[in-house]
């Protein structure tokens, strides 16, 4: 049986990690969904300098591992004279790791939008820009809602990256408690918790829009 | 008011368009017709520029479409379009649809463009469904909802784009008297369709189009009791016979 009074000796300390993993993560949600939007527009923009930046920002950043992308903003940029703490190189790191895979979703839902609605939009004499915030991502969202909502489950779990550049998360907590105690595996099975209590409601949040935009057509 | 001088048209190595030349006043009504892959689409696309040409000159409003000078969103507005499908926004209302252009293109307030839409709602003959979803309505409804939607602009043309090829025949005749008002209040209009009957009935003017060319160009009296070309005869006999 668990042993629950490492739970109750500890609390505080979960409780620190856990609102520190739910912020990183509201935060890097927040942030690779406005950063994945402009490069999946950037990407089938007519413009082919757009294209070509949004392509490899894509290219690149996906084709590479999470935690590299963490070291260069933990352990790079203070040799460029840019100090952060783990917290804010964790959350720029996992906003940006994520965008490409949001930016990727969106795409791929902004492409199954019928082509006649942007000719009607544009031939009414809206802009490209607006022709897309108006018609064509309301549209899009409904579309990309489920793979968006694995992206974001995702992204609280790659959170956990934070416990290895002192983020404070939870996992980084983990390990302290770990080690104070010398308990291993019910201090484990408690952060597998904490995690859960985010994802769970996030994954049913996710089925419940999915059935809503369903309704309205 | 639309003016084509020598236009051509390619999509890579295959000529869309050859030689156009056609002039279109205001207040005509232009119906053009011909079989399907002849042009006749292209060709009115390129006037609201939704298909650049390749060259020749081509103005409308005075203004050349393939100069750099020209605003195409401005232009634009006094262009209304009709889609085969109708191409109505389906997250939003129908008065929603009708606003969206007026109110973020023209930036007029949302009580002036609701105002104006409900005067096009009742003019295509369905005020009441000002509320509804285009699901929830027939295809007819939704194309007398996208001509309000062209309308609501206020613009000196209106073209559409086969816009009865679409519906069930129950509901064409609906579409079809919304453009008869239309064409009599002095509308503007270039018409893509297979209804002859329209043509024969509506239009100041058959332009008749076969593999990227204008091939004949007349009144519709002279057009369908006279063709002067072949080709022109052999489509009509097949689309009026059956």
């Amino acid at each position: 049986m668990l042993d629950f009074s490492i739970l109750t000796n500890n609390i505080d300390t979960y409780l620190e990690g856990f609102l520190n993993t739910l912020k990183v993560s509201l935060l890097a949600l927040i942030l690779s969904f406005i950063l994945g939007v402009i490069i999946a527009v950037m990407r089938i923009s007519p413009m082919k300098v757009l294209q070509l930046a949004g392509t490899a920002f894509v290219e690149f950043i996906r084709n590479i591992p999470l935690i590299l992308i963490l070291f260069i903003f933990y352990y790079g940029l203070p040799s460029l004279g840019m100090e952060l703490s783990g917290f804010q190189a964790g959350t720029i790191a996992l906003s940006i790791y994520t965008a490409a895979f949001i930016a990727e979703a969106i795409r791929a839902g902004i492409l199954s939008v019928d082509k006649g609605q942007m000719e009607a939009g544009r031939s009414s004499g809206l802009t490209y820009i607006q022709t897309m915030r108006y018609i064509i991502l309301p549209q899009a969202i409904k579309i990309v809602i489920p793979p968006l909502g694995n992206q974001f489950i995702n992204l609280v779990k790659n959170s956990s990256i934070l416990g290895v550049v002192a983020g404070l998360d939870l996992m980084y907590f983990g390990d302290s408690i770990s080690s104070a105690t010398y308990v291993v595996f019910d201090v484990y099975i408690f952060v597998a918790l904490f995690y859960l209590i985010l994802t769970i409601p996030l994954s049913l949040f996710v089925g419940y829009l999915e059935r809503r935009l369903a309704v309205t057509g | 008011m639309i003016s084509f001088k020598h236009v051509n048209k390619h999509f890579g190595d295959f000529q869309v368009l050859t030689d156009i030349n056609l002039e279109i006043k205001e207040g005509e009504v232009v119906v053009v017709v011909g079989p399907s892959g002849s042009g006749k689409s292209t060709l009115l696309r390129c006037i609201n520029r939704l298909e650049t040409i390749t060259d020749g000159e081509l103005m409308v409003n005075k203004k050349l479409l393939n100069s750099k000078d020209t605003n195409i969103n401005d232009l634009r507005k006094e262009i209304g379009m009709v889609f085969q499908h109708f191409n109505l926004y389906p997250h939003m209302t129908v008065l929603e649809n009708i606003t969206l252009a007026p109110r973020k293109a023209l930036g007029i307030s949302t009580a002036e463009a609701n105002e104006t839409a409900m005067f096009y709602l009742n003019k295509v003959g369905i005020p009441d469904k000002a509320d509804s979803y285009p699901s929830q309505l027939s295809g007819g409804q939704q194309q007398r909802v996208a001509i309000a939607r062209g309308l609501a602009l206020k613009p000196h043309i209106m073209l559409f784009d086969e816009p009865t090829s679409a519906l069930d025949p129950e509901m064409i005749g609906e579409v079809l008297d919304v453009m008869k008002t239309l064409a009599k209040d002095g509308m503007t209009m270039v018409v893509v369709t297979h209804e002859m009957g329209f043509a024969h009935e509506v239009a100041n003017r058959v332009v008749f189009m076969d593999h990227g060319r204008i091939l004949e160009e007349s009144e519709p009296a002279a057009f369908f009791s006279n063709p002067k070309e072949d080709r022109a005869r052999l489509f009509l006999s097949r689309v009026l016979n059956h």
